[in-house]
């Protein structure tokens, strides 16, 4: 099971693109969440909610997981698992 | 006389639980509300242990303290985060909160505040413990207490959990607090619309003041360079690794020798009193000797323990999980894994209790599955004998073919997981890694210390009653044999009841390479692999008063034995390697099967775990060795 938790105002006029493409040290918005339900939730609980800023800090040294900034914390987060996170 | 103004009335200590999301400093704070002085309390059914104890008395009234998991989502939970949610809303029937203390960190108020909504619903006296406070102006962060009171309606402490700073303060406020209202029993459960109301309640109160630049502290950025640097990286990780791994062998060892010799000396002392009599015999070497076996391993793990607790506190452990979840994640574990795989170097059994920082279910179960492989130190002295047996002389061959056993080891292990998570991927769920790194911190040695005593006390505690069980079973086992009709009498090793197990086992020996002596052997070892050694010491009638000589008397009396019947030499080039296979994969080692069929609660999948390495060992030894005899090496 998908499921697609939207942002209120969803800005058409920016490219909208996953976590794991999203460059190094460049602050993004996130827009929604696009993946497993349950784990959405659970991302969603740990602060990945729609309009927040997000930055990808680093990629450990095999380039999986990806070290991301996020309401104050620092948080390894697997590709995979960024892939469902869309930011622009 | 007796009046009942003059006796108080023996008024029930509060239980106070302790909660909040991970690494919000709970465990810190539960050392110190208690000095150090908690257990670790197993329920039934589940593999998750709660600390419990009470509250130091010069801190006031004594009050019950548990601390409960911490709680990232109560989506999809852990079994920790499960039992954690039940006690918050009153259905576990075991514990029964009277308070809760929520332990926040300042520094990241919003993610932690989103939490308390759940344990705010509950109508119960709540107090909020404010940790991490030391590391505000490294955030760039300011928090005003008295405001963020005012807008939570709640009592806010701070507390330096690490120096005791507002411990005294926090637990007067919770026997003060009535069930208040704050707005946070009004945050939806929703996660997005929870978020925002802290949020805004937060904006609302000005209690947050941010004096620096958004980002990561510099601190931490900084070391973060460096630690998880593209080339840096790994050699700092495989350092530290080193590091580890010579700290539990090398300084352990005066310890272990000191411990070991204690054992023997107390053995020996009850034996003077009265060489002949079967009880002090049985006590002697039977249960001192059992309990020797678990306790020489008792420096070994402490210092494993202090040295995690170390790593953990500073915040490194976490990006070593980070930086190494990549291969392990394709093997079917979690980063985390390569804690309890690391600690089953030492000894399977603490590992298994390490599996527990491994959130997702699936992956601690196939970590659990795999720590036997790793090879313990247990396996040492056995490796020691089998190999110098095989190559005597040069001692840099034999060095080099321990360490081709331990780097084994570890593959096996991979492989192992490889395949078995392949097998699970069929029922498929994969967790999420989503893992925090926590602030860099210089550690504190004092709760450090007393935490890693609780620790490895409760260790010796869960180990100590099955190895002395099974050591005193194998005693008898071994000290007496069938006489008569339906006698039993005490009797020599050779004609004891192990001696006839052994015999009976011979056929299934037989392909092994192995006779029924060192079938007695083998079945000892499954009180504690070491005992093997001494065992076939015992069996090939080798006296010696100390080490030395008895392992030198051991390996001549292991070159000149023969089988029985053909008179053909039993300890070969084959029956060695194939022994030394046997010990690599063979689950020898009853109070592992213990430990986890309590950690998964499921007899079913320890009996499991023990009939496949222990088959599997056999397997492939009988394979290795007749393998060997087909192309010339007997």
């Amino acid at each position: 099971m998908r499921m697609v938790f939207s942002c209120d105002h969803m800005n058409n006029t920016v490219a909208t693109k996953r976590l794991s493409d999203a460059e190094l040290n460049r602050p993004y918005v996130i827009e929604t969440l696009d993946g497993p339900d349950v784990d959405c939730r659970r991302l969603l609980d740990l602060g990945f909610t729609p309009g927040e800023e997000v930055t990808i800090r680093t990629r450990t040294p095999l380039g999986d997981p990806l070290v991301v900034y996020l309401r104050g914390v620092l948080l390894a987060l697997r590709r995979r698992e960024a892939s469902w996170i869309l930011v622009h | 006389m007796p009046s009942a103004t003059l006796t108080p009335a023996p008024t029930r200590e509060l239980t106070v639980c302790l909660v909040g999301m991970p690494n919000a400093g709970k465990t810190t704070l539960m050392n110190a509300i208690t000095g150090g002085n908690f257990k670790t309390a197993n329920y039934a059914g589940v593999t998750v242990s709660l600390l419990r104890g009470r509250s130091r008395p010069e801190f006031g009234p004594v009050l019950q303290v548990t601390d409960l998991p911490g709680v990232h989502s109560n989506v999809n939970p852990s079994p920790e985060e499960a039992i954690a949610c039940e006690v918050i809303e009153g259905r576990n029937p075991k514990v029964v909160a009277d308070a809760f203390i929520l332990v926040v960190d300042a520094t990241q108020l919003e993610r932690h505040l989103k939490f308390s909504g759940l344990v705010a619903r509950q109508s119960k006296p709540l107090v909020i413990a404010l940790t991490m406070t030391d590391l505000l102006p490294r955030a760039g962060l300011q928090v005003d207490v008295s405001k963020l009171q005012a807008a939570l309606g709640l009592p806010v402490v701070a507390v330096d959990a690490r120096t005791g700073e507002g411990v005294e303060r926090l637990l007067d406020r919770v026997r003060t607090a009535g069930s208040q209202k704050s707005p946070l029993a009004e945050l939806p459960s929703d996660p997005i619309l929870a978020f925002g109301g802290v949020r805004r309640l937060l904006q609302s109160s000005g209690a947050v003041q941010r004096v620096a630049g958004s980002g990561p502290d510099p601190v931490t950025a900084r070391i973060d360079r460096i630690v998880l640097d593209r080339w840096l990286a790994f050699p700092i990780f495989f350092a530290v690794l080193v590091g580890l791994f010579a700290s539990i062998f090398w300084l352990a060892q005066p310890f272990m020798d000191f411990v070991d010799g204690s054992f023997v000396q107390l053995a020996d002392l009850l034996k003077g009193i009265s060489p002949d009599s079967l009880v002090v015999r049985f006590l002697a070497d039977g249960i001192v000797a059992g309990l020797g076996a678990v306790a020489v391993f008792f420096p070994q793990i402490l210092i494993l323990f202090l040295l995690m607790s170390l790593l953990e506190d500073s915040g490194y452990l976490a990006r070593g999980a980070a930086i190494v979840d990549r291969p392990l994640a394709a093997l079917g574990l979690h980063g985390r894994s390569f804690v309890p795989m690391l600690s089953g170097f030492a000894c399977a059994i603490p590992a298994v209790f390490a599996a527990r920082s491994i959130p997702a279910k699936r992956e601690r179960l196939l970590t659990i599955w795999i720590l036997p492989l790793m090879s313990c130190s247990a396996r040492l002295p056995v490796y020691g004998l089998l190999l110098t047996a095989l190559i005597p002389g040069d001692a840099w061959k034999k060095g080099l073919a321990m360490g081709a056993i331990y780097v084994g080891s570890l593959l096996v292990g991979s492989i192992t997981a490889g395949l078995a998570s392949r097998i699970l991927s069929k029922h498929r769920n994969p967790s999420i890694l989503a893992m925090e790194l926590p602030a860099y911190r210089k550690p504190r040695w004092k709760p450090i210390v007393r935490a890693t005593w609780a620790r490895g006390s409760s260790y010796l505690q869960r180990a100590a009653v099955p190895i002395i069980a099974v050591s005193a079973v194998l005693w008898v086992l071994s000290s007496f044999g069938p006489s008569g009709t339906l006698g039993i009498v005490e009797t020599p090793m050779d004609q004891s009841f192990a001696a006839r197990i052994g015999h009976t086992l011979e056929p299934a020996l037989e392909p092994m390479g192995a006779d029924w002596r060192v079938g007695v052997g083998l079945i000892s070892a499954f009180a504690a692999r070491e005992i093997f050694v001494s065992s076939m010491a015992i069996v090939f009638h080798v006296e010696g008063d100390d080490e030395e000589t008895q392992q030198a008397g051991l390996l001549a009396a292991m070159r000149d034995a023969t089988f029985a019947d053909t008179g053909l030499p039993i300890f070969t080039t084959a029956s060695i390697v194939g022994l030394v296979v046997f010990f690599f994969f063979s689950l020898q080692c009853f109070s592992t099967v213990a430990v986890v069929r309590k950690e998964l609660g499921s007899t079913k999948l320890a009996a499991l775990q023990l009939a496949f390495y222990t088959g599997l060992g056999y397997v492939l030894s009988v394979a290795t060795v007749q393998g060997l005899r087909a192309i010339g090496i007997s």
